[in-house]
């Protein structure tokens, strides 16, 4: 049981900062999902964490102790690899063993310990096996097996599902939930998947080359991104982007202009802003309509591709006046088929506006 | 599996099946040749292969057991074969450990540890290796006869010598076994070094253990080569009974006579150990012992 702080964070490789400064804190017990693109810095930041990465500045501090200097061993943490790096010469219960002999357990103490993770995991009939006679999801489990045993105060998981196939990911994805619950160990996570970010976390941080985008609740997220970042890299499929330009702003919402001319309403303050500034729309592919008939402040435009998945229908639209794709998640009674002509509807409360520096222009209720 | 093949496969089968038996022939055919004229009454080099008569003369002599004479006289050999054999087994034995324990510590450091002039360490140790021993044959002998005076364990006429000599000779090992280090993936021992383990428990209790193949591959090389080292030990070894085999057979060659019928008993003797060596370490010689450590 610990919690993480981290106080202005750096970390660099040689002449090349990857982390620029992370100021952050992790509440004890909190499952907390590290995401960003690949390379963003964030597998860098787990392993500063664990210590099998020094810090160049700043400090870190793990259950109020300062870690800078600490060996990964004293750290009171465990932690999973993507690879899972299970030691191939021993068995899954000496793998799952190795950390408390290490530590001068007694053997009664290691087998009980084992065994019982065993059980939390259910690989007890696998204990006498070798790594190289386990299928990938199982040997996911001796990894975690091997993370549990050692009772950590704080859990780190290097994008443990990615080498799963998707089925299974799926499986352990609710597994992870459930120990979570049961262990109410903190558990940092990283991954570069957004689903299993949403899904898994109390708290994400999105990071993006080496800094902090937004910290929050998984729908303050989706629902609240702070910048333009977050809001293209949250939320699966990813939100539409249309430029467009300032028209008037008021203390009930913003008109802008879209590229083909047509005039829009947005819930958003962007008062403070000139007439003309350049801004982007954002709206999600849920939330934009696509309609058969033109009316009132509808964007006229041409269906490329229309996707039937049963439930709901992608369609693949034209940016108004712009050579861009826009997403529609529409339903499956929409009539539209793929060449059609459309026109596009933009709920004003669903649209978001990313001013110059690409940041959220804050929403009006 | 049954895969169908072409009807001209089974010509190119035979072909590479007449190829193979000859190449085997070629290569057997030396090894046969000794055999066969160590079995050979007189000392003679060239002969038949399947000798007429059986002599067990030059295997006695080399046994050191007594060897009676043409004219009738009962001689009792004079160099100890046998002897020399066991002083080459001590001096392989120690040497291949010490190379063993040398180059695996020295090849972690070079595969795993950050350190300043890394690379040029590693070519110099390339560089050093690649010229012959007997360019140095006169400086070894000078060393070893100064260090004799300081310490006289590992001067001139001792094995201590030898050993310390032949280790010096690891850089290729080194090269050999960082190459096998890095083929394993550095997360193992991330999560060794997370699960509580020193970088020397981390090296001795999971490197080291998945390392073993190689490390025997090692250890057989190191062998063969101080068993079969003929220079060095020439010079730094003096007094008979304590020569190598290697070095004391040069004795069955005088200007005069070669005695080559007790010169093939004595190598075949001196294959034994190394073939010994390599039976016994073949079933650590196993692949794949890291399967199953990653994803896979």
């Amino acid at each position: 049981m610990a919690n993480l702080q981290f106080k202005a964070l750096c970390k660099s490789f040689g002449d090349v900062e990857i982390l620029h400064g992370i100021d952050l804190e992790i509440l004890d017990g909190e499952f907390i999902v590290f995401v960003g693109p690949s390379g963003c810095g964030k597998s860098t930041l787990l392993r500063c964490i664990a210590g099998l990465e020094d810090i160049t500045s700043g400090e870190l501090f793990i259950g109020g102790k300062p870690m800078n200097d600490v060996p990964p061993s004293k750290r009171g943490i465990a932690m999973v690899f993507q690879s899972y790096a299970l030691y191939p010469h021993m068995t899954v219960a000496e793998n799952m063993a190795f950390g408390l002999k290490l530590a001068g357990y007694s053997k009664t103490e290691v087998a009980a310990a084992v065994q019982r993770a065993a059980q939390i995991l259910q690989i007890e009939s696998l204990l006498d096996r070798r790594p190289k006679a386990l299928s990938g999801g199982q040997r996911q489990r001796v990894a975690i097996g091997r993370a549990i045993v050692r009772k950590p105060g704080v859990f780190l998981f290097d994008e443990p599902l990615s080498n799963l196939d998707a089925g299974l990911r799926v499986q352990m994805r609710v597994e992870l939930a459930r120990l979570h619950k049961d262990l109410a160990t903190t558990m940092v996570y990283v991954t570069h998947d957004q689903v299993e970010a949403m899904t898994l976390a109390n708290r994400i941080v999105v990071i993006n080359e080496g800094r902090i985008e937004q910290v929050g609740s998984p729908l303050e997220l989706y629902h609240h991104p702070a910048n333009r970042f977050v809001a293209g890299f949250i939320g699966s499929p990813k939100m539409n982007f249309l430029p467009c330009v300032l028209v008037s702003a008021a203390g009930t919402g913003a008109t802008v202009r879209l590229e083909d001319g047509t005039l829009l309403a947005a819930g958003a303050d962007a008062r403070g802003l000139a007439e003309g500034t350049a801004l982007t729309l954002g709206i999600r592919p849920e939330r934009l309509l696509a309609e058969t008939a033109a009316g009132e402040g509808t964007a006229k435009t041409k269906v490329i591709v229309a996707e039937h998945l049963g439930d709901t229908v992608f369609l693949y639209v034209q940016s108004p006046g712009g050579t861009g794709q826009l997403t529609v998640k529409a339903q499956p009674e929409n009539p539209l088929r793929t060449g059609d002509e459309t026109h596009l509807r933009f709920p004003a409360k669903h649209c978001l506006l990313f001013g110059p520096d690409d940041r959220t222009l804050p929403r009006l209720a | 599996m049954a895969i169908v093949i072409d009807k001209s496969q089974r010509w190119r089968l035979v072909a590479a099946h007449i190829f193979l038996i000859c190449l085997c022939a070629l290569v057997i055919f030396p090894l046969l040749l000794v055999v066969s004229i160590s079995f050979r009454p007189g000392n003679f080099a060239s002969g038949s292969l399947i000798p007429e008569t059986i002599s067990l003369e030059h295997w006695r002599f080399a046994l050191g057991l007594p060897v009676v004479n043409v004219d009738g006289r009962e001689i009792i050999p004079d160099l100890p074969v046998l002897r020399w054999l066991w002083n080459s087994v001590k001096v392989a034995t120690l040497s291949a450990l010490v190379a063993v324990l040398l180059s695996t510590t020295a090849a972690y450091a070079f595969a795993r540890l950050k350190f300043a002039r890394k690379s040029a360490a590693l070519t110099g140790l390339m560089l050093m290796q690649m010229f012959p021993t007997v360019l140095a044959l006169v400086a070894i002998h000078a060393i070893f006869s100064r260090i004799g005076h300081a310490f006289p364990l590992f001067g001139v006429d001792s094995y201590w010598s030898l050993v310390l000599a032949y280790s010096g000779g690891v850089a290729l090992f080194i090269w050999v076994i960082k190459g096998f280090y890095e083929t394993i993936p550095p997360e193992i021992e991330e999560a060794a070094t997370v699960d509580g383990a020193t970088p020397w428990q981390a090296f001795r209790y999971v490197l080291l253990p998945m390392a073993v193949p190689i490390l025997m591959v090692v250890f057989i090389l190191a062998f063969i080569n101080a068993v079969n080292e003929y220079p060095v030990a020439s010079v730094l070894l003096r007094s008979q009974d304590k020569l190598t085999i290697a070095a004391g057979m040069k004795q069955f060659l005088y200007a005069q006579k070669y005695l080559w019928g007790d010169f093939a008993a004595a190598a075949i003797l001196s294959s034994l150990p190394i073939s010994i060596v390599f039976i016994l370490a073949q079933r650590w010689m196993i692949s794949g012992l890291t399967a199953g450590a990653n994803k896979g």
